[in-house]
């Protein structure tokens, strides 16, 4: 403060053109009605931008805020190629539109002009228009009304990603096996394969051999043939979908295993079925060497019943005490 | 051995129960869950799916057009070495499949291989059932039977865990080591000497005499027949519930719905086979025609309560004529012929299973829903129904059948309604 006096003295005259010069963007964007010609200032460089560009498609994307929303809204879109962007925010408030400050940003850093504010009724719209063609292109684009409190709304921009989430492959020693990667509805330049030992990823597949070939049936899809498999060969391994603007991954989990593995299961089944069948032949004849000596014993019997029953005149307790023993068993 | 006068209606009787109900598990509840391999086949081979389906398709037509020769072997041989050796015959199938490196391979070992083994298996042992039972037959058969259903729901999820771990290869080698057990199964069927036994001669003479049988002959027309609606509902319950927009999901869950009241079905009905007097062709023929009412009436229910009623009843149904079925047989035919009885029925009967699937699909594309399709499967199984009335004795009140009376008589016209109808054949 009291270097100010001193500094106003000689300076006097600058001061009220900082303020002005402060003043300048607040003013910009508190006035009413104003036609978007007036507040653009770069549409010469936007109209040169169009022209180089004419041939590629435009995509449009729209966020809605209100003075209400407590949470950022976000928009997740899927580019594969260059494209004419256009970015539209609207803000909804009860209050004076005048004073909301807009802003545009690209991850933290502020963008410079190239975007319209316009408003009708209550509702505040802002647009950004640009092209991306590359890679540092991509990223996240948000649009920042301040008012009392800031609301954010962001375009998030990605390549298409390859979302299959696949189990394990299992293969065995000796056998041959197909690694698939596929995009659902894009398009990439070109597919590569690596495979990981930790964390770092190796080319795998580029001096094609007799171990691997390489081929897709489409453009959207990659194949990777492993043949000659070994335990060697058991790990990660990465496909890289590589589009104009940005590569995306997916990692598949190869198992190798021995014929031995599950063999050993089934000798070991074998040799329960084997026990079994045992158990049950000499459970049958220990039963039936019991049931000779008993029998035995009962036709000794029966020879007694008989001769007492043919004393009696009753004949019909013969079958009938056969069919009882035998039943009993 | 001595000669039995008759069945013995329990004691070991329940162990050849065990080892049938273990027995459908190994060979049925397999082929149900096969299709859990389908997948794995179509991907491991590069081969179209119609062609995939062929695998499981030629093991049941060698399972049921090879069990004549199954009990025509397990009349000369007993049915424990022959279910014995069809045990080693199914694993084996599995295990060369196990190795397999083209769809041919698979064809010969699944299809060929463990498919003759199967129709060494299945159809001995519940021939072997009906002759240990009589008074109890149905309840045994029904508990036998379930044994379908229930490993059709542990095997599908055991099948896709082996997957997961050993991938189809392995999974095969385990499979095959699963089917072993029916060889342990086979080791249960402890032979039994009936006493109509050396009445009834080898199994050339047996077939003869039983192609001039009128009442087998007619039987064996119904049970086609009837096989040639039975299996709709398995086959296009789905697709017909997609054509109303239900999704795959809850369609699917219908149709273990009706998994469930199937054993349900089986044993209740096994139950009353037994407990009710007289012939028991015509309980056949009630779920027969109950069943053919259920698959008729079908096209008109749109509602979701009212489909999930009549598939939890076609299940009951369907599955509730299942034991007696195969109960009708020794009433009949006798327990002496019914080794070879049992496998000529099933190989008459698959003509119908095997048609009436592509016969449904036909109507389907011809006229564009499945209305045609269930009305006529219906009408199949009450054509089947109304060859039932044909049998012999039909409308007697109460045929002294169930309860033995006389246990020497009974010997020789075993359960057959008049004993002059049994000694008048031979």
């Amino acid at each position: 403060m009291r270097s100010l006096p001193s500094l106003r003295g000689p300076r006097a005259p600058p001061l009220p053109l900082l303020l002005l010069c402060l003043l300048a963007p607040v003013r910009r964007s508190s006035e009413d009605g104003r036609t978007p010609a007036a507040s653009f200032t770069s549409l010469p460089v936007r109209e040169e931008m169009m022209a180089k560009y004419s041939n590629l498609s435009l995509e449009s994307h729209n966020i809605s805020l209100t003075e209400h929303s407590d949470m950022p809204v976000e928009k997740n879109i899927t580019l594969e190629r260059p494209s004419n962007i256009e970015l539209t925010c609207q803000f909804m408030t009860s209050g004076d539109l005048n004073s909301v400050n807009v802003t545009w940003k690209k991850g933290d850093e502020l963008l410079e002009n190239n975007y319209l504010i316009n408003a009708t009724g209550s509702i505040l719209y802002t647009q950004y228009m640009f092209t991306i063609v590359n890679s540092e292109q991509m990223g996240s684009y948000s649009c920042f009304f301040e008012e009392k409190k800031e609301q954010r709304g962001t375009f998030n921009f990605k390549v298409p990603e390859l979302h299959e989430k696949k189990k394990p492959l299992i293969t065995y020693v000796g056998d041959s096996v197909v690694l698939m990667c596929k995009c659902q509805d894009c398009f990439p330049l070109n597919w590569t394969w690596y495979r990981s030992n930790g964390s770092v990823q190796v080319p795998v597949g580029v001096p094609m051999n007799n171990k691997y070939v390489i081929n897709g049936k489409n453009a959207n899809e990659t194949r990777l043939k492993i043949m000659q498999l070994s335990e060697e060969d058991q790990g990660s391994y990465w496909c890289h979908a590589i589009f104009q603007l940005g590569e995306s991954e997916e990692r598949i989990e190869l198992v190798v295993l021995s014929y031995w593995v599950p063999l050993k299961a089934f000798l070991g089944i074998a040799v329960e079925v084997v026990l079994l069948v045992a158990i049950i032949l000499l459970f049958e004849m220990y039963t039936q060497k019991k049931k000779k000596h008993s029998d035995d014993g009962k036709e000794f019997e029966q020879i007694e019943q008989l001769k007492s029953d043919d004393s009696n005149g009753i004949e019909n307790n013969a079958p009938r005490h056969r069919k009882n023993e035998s039943v009993g068993q | 051995m001595a000669l039995r006068a008759e069945p013995p209606d329990g004691g070991w009787g329940w162990m050849v129960v065990l080892s049938a109900f273990f027995q459908s598990a190994l060979v049925f509840g397999v082929l149900r869950s096969f299709g859990v391999f389908f997948v794995e086949f179509v991907a491991a081979f590069e081969e179209p799916a119609a062609r995939v389906s062929w695998i499981a398709s030629i093991g049941i037509a060698v399972q049921q057009f090879g069990s004549p020769v199954g009990s025509a072997l397990s009349t000369k041989f007993g049915p424990r070495p022959v279910v014995m050796a069809g045990g080693i015959l199914a694993a084996l199938g599995m295990l060369l499949a196990a190795f397999a490196t083209s769809l041919t391979h698979l064809y010969l070992s699944i299809g060929l291989l463990s498919g003759s083994g199967w129709a060494l298996t299945f159809t001995p042992t519940l021939a072997c059932l009906s002759r240990y039972f009589s008074r109890r037959r149905s309840l045994a058969t029904g508990l036998a039977l379930t044994g379908v259903g229930l490993s059709s729901f542990a095997f599908a999820p055991l099948f896709q865990w082996l997957l997961s771990q050993y991938a189809w290869r392995g999974a095969l080698l385990l499979v095959s080591a699963l089917s072993l057990h029916l060889v342990a199964c086979g080791a249960l069927l402890r032979p039994l000497s009936l006493a109509e036994d050396p009445v009834v001669g080898g199994p050339g003479a047996q077939l003869a005499n039983l192609l001039h049988h009128g009442p087998f002959l007619r039987y064996t027309v119904a049970l086609t027949l009837i096989n040639t609606g039975y299996f709709i509902p398995y086959v296009h319950l789905v697709a017909h519930l997609r054509d109303l927009d239900w999704d795959p999901l809850p369609a699917a869950f219908l149709l273990s719905v009706a998994a469930i009241s199937d054993p349900v079905g089986r044993v209740a009905s096994g139950w009353l086979g037994d407990a009710v007097p007289g012939p028991v062709a015509r309980l056949l023929m009630l779920w027969t025609t109950l069943t053919g009412v259920i698959l008729a009436l079908y096209p008109g229910a749109q509602a979701p309560t009212a489909l999930v009623a009549l598939t939890v009843a076609y299940g009951f149904t369907s599955g509730a004529l299942t034991p007696v079925a195969f109960s009708v047989l020794p009433e009949l035919v006798g327990t002496g012929k019914i080794y070879c009885g049992l496998g000529l029925v099933q190989m008459v009967e698959s003509i119908g299973g095997l048609l009436g699937a592509p016969l449904s699909g036909y109507l389907r594309d011809v006229t564009g829903t499945y209305t045609a399709s269930f009305v006529v499967a219906g009408a199949f199984l009450l054509a089947g129904s109304g060859v039932l009335i044909t049998l012999p004795h039909f409308f007697c009140l109460s045929a002294p059948t169930s309860k033995p009376q006389d246990p020497v008589t009974e010997a020789l016209d075993t359960k057959v309604p008049l004993p002059r109808e049994g000694l008048g054949e031979d």
